[in-house]
């Protein structure tokens, strides 16, 4: 089984959905993808939709905390959603994505993005 | 072959010779001897009839020579008496008258007229001239002399008184002539004036009786016999041997009692017997008599005859019909002999002939020329038993060759059907990562079971064991059917319950002969070890796992295959990790019998299974086939057995069991495959010993940090390091151990990375000890023998997501 990638950018969106097993064999590929994204710097959230991933180790974490270190700087964020059981233990272990970045579901990040707009429109 | 002919009946009569000779002569002897005793009875009483008459005609002849000279002399006598009456001439003319009568009969030797004087006259006066010869003239006396007085003598007296003629009994004159005389004395008679008579004197005549013994000497007497003539006894009597009997007597001198005899004889008359055997002591040899009584003068004639000489003419009949007989004996002892050799020879001959005759070898050479009799009736009932058993060897012959080209045929059939199986030497097959080994034995030359295994095109493995309904021919050419559309369908890439529905609809489909199969069928997934298995009818197979347990797969079957077209078979899923093996059997295993009606069974089955020292899969069919051969020991096997052992070896795996505890050890490849194929085999290996999937994936991402890890240190290192995982399942708990002979380095020992920080502050790595150090129970290092080892312990508590995929039941 191996990792497959799906890119949906909507910019400054990007939703990225993995499918399969992100593991140090796999991390080079979504690597790979995060380099060529990445260098677009009109991304300002960057989506893992992790609804089809069954595995997830240290290698895919840390595409993860590379994608932060290159959107966060700019004012953007990295959120995730849809983890399976066994990849929100390893998220939840190493803590690579800050409390609040972790999503059950899409419409459970939907429902947190009105609320900061409204924040956001509110303050403005 | 032999034949015995053996007599149940006498004892000592091996032979119908000798059994004939018995019977005949037995039957024949006491005819012929009777005939014999009657012959000679019949000759004897014949010859004794002829001495009778003989005797009687002997007597005849002698009373007729005495009569011819005592009659004339009694009517002479008669006439001169007679001539005294009439004439009565003074008594000096009697010498005159008794000189006529010595001058007329020579026999007479004297003679008297005597003179009675009792009655007479005055000139009465007693007178008696006697004259008798004497010498050539004759001489004169007279009787009356006073010393003489003859009125009172017998002579005279008994004549006088009865008045009429009387001889007197036969006497020896001692003082006259001393010679046997007798005496003939009549009486004459006077008239008297008143015409009475009254005696007047007496005539007498003397008779010499030599002329009696010469005439009896005279008298043939025929060939054998002695005879007497005799006077009645007085007390002596006179005797007159007839014929030759005084030359005859010379050669009994001394052995004969005469007066015995005539004893006898008087005996005989008195008793009017007229011929009898005489009494022992009278003569030494047994001797016949015959008396006849004379009327002249009351005398008797005694015929004596030896009974040897009398009955010699019957002895030598008896000899003569003796010899006949002993002729005859032989020639029937002869006669027999031949006619019981006619039956024995060719009997004998016939039983030679069938006793000759061997096995296969029913040439008969019965005797020839054929005969009309029961021999040749036996001969030819003989001869149609030969033609018939030859005919019979020939069909048996012709049968024997056609059974020997049916059994050449089997025998190509039976290679056929072998061929048909996918490895026809003994050992374990080696498909990808799998490892399979089975064996079929057929009952018979061809049989009903089946078992095929083959790789499908995604490298997994088809394997199935089947038993047709019935053995031999038939039930081999409905195997071979199933064979190939198991090959057919499987190929095509079919799951099991699909794969036994699609043959059961080929199958079901004008099954005239009404057979059927039972069919397990599965597949495995050589990378999961995932088995997939449809059961049409058939036992459920077995799993031995690695430490040895053994379990009954206990899935849902369908019906058998060729009965219902339509079926859907239920598909059963089950997990076999490296070192455990799946057993695959038929019926042949479970109902072998031993002969007492005691089932091989499915516990015995279990305990082969358990007892044996590993899994290896050929080994496993070899116990099991050796087993089953043990228990039916000398008892035929009666049915078809096939075995299959199922197994999975993937490359760099090692399994062991040690005091119930399975270990596993993997060496993972040199290479980027090298993780997923660890992970692939500690998925398959937790799996199927029921471990959760959130277990496994914890087990999976130790694996991967630990390794990866490694993986990386690695690449500073010249000529790369050697890694291995090793995992073990004490109760409870998944051991994993990974030795590396890297240098010394315990990654336990890294600082915790800074999790709290910005993420710019934040050091990417450290995470994957990090992870390790969560997941697992406990982790410990070691640096063992130039080994580090990590051993990374997780309890095996079942999550929400992890439920036991084998379902298995416990085999007892």
């Amino acid at each position: 089984m191996s990792l497959k990638i799906a890119l949906d950018e909507q910019s400054p969106l990007l939703t990225i959905t993995l499918s399969g097993r992100l593991d140090s064999n796999t991390a080079p590929e979504l690597d790979e993808v995060l380099n060529g994204v990445l260098t677009n710097t009109m991304i300002t959230r960057l989506t893992f939709d992790l609804g089809q991933l069954v595995y997830l180790s240290s290698a895919g974490v840390r595409c993860f905390v590379r994608a932060r270190k290159a959107i966060e700087p700019r004012g953007g964020n990295v959120v995730i959603v849809n983890p399976q059981p066994a990849v929100r233990k390893v998220l939840d272990i190493v803590k690579a994505i800050p409390p609040g970045g972790v999503f059950e579901s899409v419409a459970e990040l939907d429902a947190y993005l009105d609320h900061m707009q409204r924040k956001v429109r509110e303050g403005t | 072959m032999s034949v015995t002919i053996r007599s149940r009946q006498v004892v000592g009569f091996r032979t119908v010779r000798g059994r004939m000779l018995f019977w005949i002569l037995a039957v024949t002897m006491p005819i012929y001897a009777g005939a014999l005793y009657m012959s000679y009875r019949a000759t004897a009483q014949r010859l004794e009839a002829d001495a009778e008459r003989d005797a009687d005609d002997l007597a005849a002849r002698l009373a007729a020579g005495l009569d011819a000279v005592i009659r004339p002399i009694e009517g002479g006598i008669r006439t001169v008496a007679h001539q005294l009456e009439e004439v009565d001439p003074p008594p000096v003319q009697y010498p005159q008258r008794i000189r006529g009568i010595l001058a007329a009969w020579p026999e007479i030797y004297g003679s008297t007229v005597a003179v009675e004087t009792r009655h007479g006259g005055a000139n009465a006066r007693p007178f008696a001239p006697y004259l008798y010869r004497q010498g050539a003239g004759v001489s004169y006396s007279d009787l009356a002399r006073a010393s003489y007085g003859y009125q009172d003598l017998p002579w005279y007296r008994r004549a006088a008184d009865a008045g009429q003629p009387v001889w007197s009994l036969p006497y020896f004159d001692a003082g006259g002539g001393d010679i046997w005389m007798v005496t003939y004395s009549v009486p004459f008679f006077r008239k008297r004036a008143d015409a009475r008579r009254a005696i007047a004197g007496v005539v007498t005549a003397d008779l010499d009786l030599n002329w009696v013994t010469a005439r009896a000497a005279h008298v043939s007497l025929g060939p054998i016999g002695m005879g007497w003539l005799s006077s009645p006894p007085n007390p002596r009597s006179f005797v007159a041997p007839i014929g030759a009997t005084t030359e005859r007597l010379g050669r009994f001198a001394g052995s004969i009692n005469e007066d015995a005899i005539r004893d006898f004889g008087e005996g005989m008359l008195q008793r009017k017997t007229t011929f009898e055997l005489l009494p022992g002591g009278v003569t030494k040899a047994p001797t016949y008599l015959a008396a006849r009584h004379l009327e002249t003068l009351d005398w008797r004639l005694m015929l004596m005859v030896p009974r040897d000489e009398l009955m010699s003419e019957a002895r030598a009949l008896l000899n003569r019909q003796l010899a006949l007989g002993a002729i005859g004996l032989v020639g029937l002892i002869a006669a027999i002999m031949l006619v019981a050799s006619g039956i024995a020879g060719p009997v004998r001959a016939l039983a030679e002939a069938v006793g000759k005759a061997r096995e296969g070898d029913f040439d008969l050479h019965l005797p020839e020329p054929r005969r009309r009799d029961e021999v040749g009736v036996l001969a030819d009932a003989l001869r149609r038993m030969r033609d018939s058993l030859q005919r019979h060897i020939d069909l048996r012959a012709a049968s024997l060759a056609e059974q020997a080209r049916l059994e050449h045929e089997l025998a190509i059939a039976a290679s056929i059907q072998q061929s048909m199986l996918p490895r026809r030497e003994p050992g374990t097959a080696q498909l990808g990562t799998a490892r399979i080994a089975a064996a079929l034995r057929p009952a018979r030359q061809v049989g009903g079971d089946l078992y095929d295994y083959f790789e499908l095109r995604d490298g997994n493995l088809l394997f199935a064991v089947g038993d047709v309904s019935d053995k031999g021919i038939p039930a081999a050419l409905f195997m071979a059917r199933v064979s190939a559309l198991l090959r057919e369908l499987g190929g095509a890439g079919e799951l099991p319950d699909r794969l036994l529905a699609g043959v059961n609809g080929r199958l079901a489909d004008g099954n005239d002969a009404a057979m059927f199969v039972t069919v397990g069928c599965g597949v495995l997934d050589v990378h999961t070890g995932r088995i997939r298995y449809a059961s049409a009818g058939h036992d459920p197979p077995l799993l031995r796992t690695l430490e040895g347990t053994v379990t009954q797969l206990t899935m849902e079957t369908g019906p058998a295959i060729g009965i219902d077209a339509g079926v859907q078979y239920p598909l059963g899923e089950a997990f076999i990790a490296p070192g455990d093996t799946l057993v695959l059997f038929t019926d042949g295993v479970t109902e072998a019998d031993a002969g007492d009606g005691s089932l091989f069974g499915l516990d015995r089955l279990s305990t082969v299974l358990r007892d044996a020292p590993e899994g290896e899969p050929h080994a496993l069919v070899q116990g099991v086939v050796d087993a089953v051969a043990a228990h039916e020991s000398a008892f035929h096997a009666s049915d078809d057995l096939t075995v299959m052992a199922v197994g999975l070896s993937p490359s760099g795996v090692t399994a062991r069991s040690e005091a119930g505890v399975p270990h596993w050890l993997i060496v993972p490849e040199a290479s980027a495959a090298g993780l997923e194929q660890t992970q692939r085999c500690l998925r398959t290996i937790l799996t199927a010993r029921g471990v959760g999937p959130g277990r496994i994936g914890d087990a999976e991402l130790i694996a991967e940090e630990l390794l990866t890890n490694l993986t990386r240190a690695a690449q500073g290192q010249a000529g790369g390091i050697q890694v291995s995982l090793a995992c073990a399942l004490p109760p409870g708990e998944i051991a994993l151990t990974v030795r590396d002979n890297g240098p010394a380095f315990d990654p336990l020992a890294l600082p915790t990375p800074q999790l709290d920080g910005a993420i710019a502050d934040r050091e990417v790595g450290g995470l994957g000890i990090l992870l390790v150090r969560q997941l697992a129970d406990s982790c410990r290092y070691a640096r063992i023998d130039g080994l580090n080892v990590l051993d990374v312990r997780l309890n095996r508590v079942t999550d929400s997501h992890g439920v036991p995929t084998n379902v298995t039941q416990d085999c007892p």
